[in-house]
């Protein structure tokens, strides 16, 4: 009987265009606004990472100033996001962990030798080898860097695709030399397409950016005097006995990005007695002067710690879901008046043997047929509304502001849902009238 | 086929009860065909509606084909009146944006038939009325005789035993009126019971049997064929 009800409900869809586009019309709206910004919120809360969410560990340590605690006003654990580069290197020497990864932004001048390619300035994370396994970034040719680079300086790099397209059309460029500021550094892995968004291994610096284009170890620090290309946080600007460049890798200000792999129970056990008992150490050493805090935090926790969905979105979602009951309530409406006109032949049918089940059925369908077309056309309506974004937002929100099949799908479902309680009392309402008033009336 | 005692079925307002029919009695034999008169309110289209289990009385016994209907559900007298009984409406109640065979096939629907048993008892009922030309047309594009002869063709498709008609004729001219009285003499003569309410005497007398309702009461009940006999004698 469900595809007979179907004929019928496009065949009484065609018989009232007006009506009907008016309903459709009501729904697709609803579901075209409420999707936009539900697609906005879906991209921004994706956990890239969700796979690894118990074994993989956001480390922060308490090296904040004893007067006040870190705390950006909005919530969070008061804990600094971000490692000193004296902790960072300290934790490193740590074997507990199955993989661990120490890293900050920077950016470099590419040129190629021997070639009249422009230069240009990319994007670059500093990091420990096991930043590509931690990860999980495919490569292509290639690997990363022996464990000695990440101790002393040795200038390799691992590229992007796009950069590896750039400047080697997308050959094998392994052993091959690009120049970054002028320095040579030799080629030893070129990785695959790889965007997490948001870019969950670094929230410090727009969630929503591209991941890097170029890759290098974490031993470069001295060499270049490297410092980060994103947030940098500090409180201290006292005399730690250092000069220069030194000064700024032995002091307070946190501006490393540490996680560690943990894959038991004892192992994070290990690991938090570890970094407790470095606390205490350094406590000693005149540092850490609040009380001993730290936190491991896994992906989809640090997710909310750093705010990427914030309290303004979560709020519009709200907004955009009631606008769709709002839009609910005149589908209602217009459902209620269509039905109603269709009573008399309710009552022909219930005399030839329909029951009210059936009658409800057959309406309730009907308003599902509705809300499928509801559905497509609010898909349309929440693409455009998606582009209106990114072209207003300038490419930031390129990102996030585009819907994969998985949206689409529940823009369909929203839309079944959403008709589908705009048809159930006009659909309960025919199928209780009584026939017989409309079998002598007509 | 149909027995009705002591029915009782009243309409209540907020101010107002009526009694549309009040201890009505009556039985109807297999392959009768009764006609029903009487003023109008006097609960006549009421009683065919409890008979066609359209509505439920307030009070008394029916047994339809020897079932008692008076406590049955929703689906189950849904199912009783699809298979049990046709229905003829003086408004002919074809749905006007079904065609012909589409609205014959909404009983049959309802039936749980295949395709293939719906189009042959949709091409038989057709063929039955004279109208198998017509089968894709629409019905405002038939006269109203042939619109009430396609009403007819949809109650007999499901081939019931017990055949409700509600003033069949009443909305068409003399001849149209007489051909579609004897396609319902024709459908009788082939063992389906009818009862029909009319307000032409002359319609009710070609029927075995004529009640008349006052009041939500039988008043009369006369054998019209026995009645024309003993008058000619």
């Amino acid at each position: 009987m469900i595809g007979y009800y179907i004929s019928l409900a496009l065949r009484s869809l065609r018989g009232t265009p007006i009506l009907s586009a008016l309903m459709v019309a009501a729904i697709a709206v609803g579901v075209g606004a409420s999707m936009t910004v539900l697609t906005l919120n879906y991209m921004m809360s994706q956990n890239a990472l969700a796979h690894k969410n118990d074994v993989l560990y956001a480390v922060q340590l308490d090296s904040w100033d004893p007067n006040q605690t870190f705390n950006r006003g909005d919530g969070g654990n008061d804990i600094p996001l971000q490692l000193t580069y004296q902790d960072a290197t300290a934790l490193l020497r740590s074997d507990i962990p199955a993989r661990q990864v120490a890293m900050h932004r920077y950016g470099f001048t590419v040129t190629l030798e021997d070639s009249e390619a422009r230069p240009f300035t990319a994007e670059t994370r500093v990091s420990t080898r096991d930043f590509f396994a931690l990860f999980d970034v495919p490569f292509i040719y290639g690997g990363t860097w022996a464990e000695d680079a990440d101790l002393s300086p040795e200038q390799l790099v691992v590229l992007s695709k796009a950069t590896n397209d750039r400047l080697f059309g997308g050959a094998d460029s392994v052993g091959q030399i690009v120049n970054l500021n002028g320095e040579p550094f030799t080629v030893v892995g070129v990785i695959d397409n790889w965007n997490p968004s948001p870019k969950i291994y670094d929230l410090n610096n727009n969630p929503f950016a591209d991941s890097e284009e170029l890759f290098i170890p974490f031993g470069l620090h001295r060499r270049f005097e490297m410092v980060s290309w994103g947030n940098t946080n500090g409180w201290s600007a006292g005399d730690n006995g250092y000069e220069g460049y030194e000064a700024r890798l032995f002091g307070e200000s946190v501006w490393i990005q540490y996680w560690v792999e943990l894959n038991s129970a004892e192992q994070k056990s290990q690991y938090d007695e570890f970094l407790t008992g470095y606390i205490r150490q350094q406590k000693e050493q005149g540092r850490f002067p609040r009380p001993l805090k730290f936190a491991l935090t896994p992906p989809s926790e640090w997710l909310v710690l750093n705010d990427v969905l914030e309290d303004d979105n979560r709020v519009l979602g709200w907004v955009s879901l009631a606008f769709l009951l709002v839009c609910v309530v005149n589908a209602i409406a217009l459902l209620l008046a269509k039905f109603l006109r269709k009573a008399p032949e309710a009552g022909v049918r219930r005399a030839l043997g329909a029951s009210r089940h059936a009658i409800f059925m057959q309406h309730l369908i009907e308003s599902m047929c509705i809300g499928v077309l509801g559905g497509l056309f609010g898909i349309v309506l929440a693409l455009i509304g998606l582009s209106g974004i990114r072209a207003l937002t300038l490419g930031i929100a390129d990102r996030i502001a585009s819907m994969d099949w998985l949206m689409m799908l529940a823009a369909i479902v929203l839309a079944i849902l959403a008709s589908l309680l705009a048809g159930i009392y006009p659909a309960w309402r025919i199928s209780r009238t009584n026939p017989s008033v409309y079998l002598k009336s007509q | 086929m149909l027995n009705m005692h002591n029915i009782r079925k009243s309409y209540r307002t907020d101010t107002v009860e009526t009694h549309a029919l009040r201890d009505f009695s009556l039985s109807v034999d297999e392959g009768e065909f009764v006609s029903v008169t009487g003023p109008s309110g006097s609960g006549k289209t009421t009683f065919l509606n409890i008979a066609g289990l359209l509505e439920t009385p307030t009070g008394g016994e029916y047994h339809l084909d020897g079932q008692e209907v008076s406590g049955l559900s929703d689906r189950e007298r849904s199912r009783l009146r699809n298979e049990k009984i046709g229905f003829i409406f003086q408004g002919f109640n074809l749905i006007p944006d079904l065609n012909l065979f589409d609205n014959i096939d909404v009983p049959l629907r309802y039936r749980g038939f295949d395709s293939k048993e719906r189009k042959r008892r949709i091409e038989k009922s057709l063929e039955q009325v004279g109208l198998s030309a017509r089968v894709k047309h629409l019905p405002a594009q038939l006269s109203g005789g042939q619109q009430q002869r396609v009403a007819i063709a949809r109650a007999l498709a499901g081939e019931p035993r017990f055949l409700l008609a509600d003033e069949p004729t009443g909305n068409l001219d003399s001849l149209m009126a007489r051909q579609v009285m004897e396609l319902l003499e024709l459908i009788n003569q082939a063992g389906t019971t009818i009862v029909m309410v009319t307000h032409d005497p002359d319609l009710a007398r070609r029927a075995h049997r004529n009640i008349q309702i006052v009041d939500g009461q039988v008043s009369d009940l006369r054998n019209t064929i026995g009645a024309e006999e003993a008058a000619v004698a």
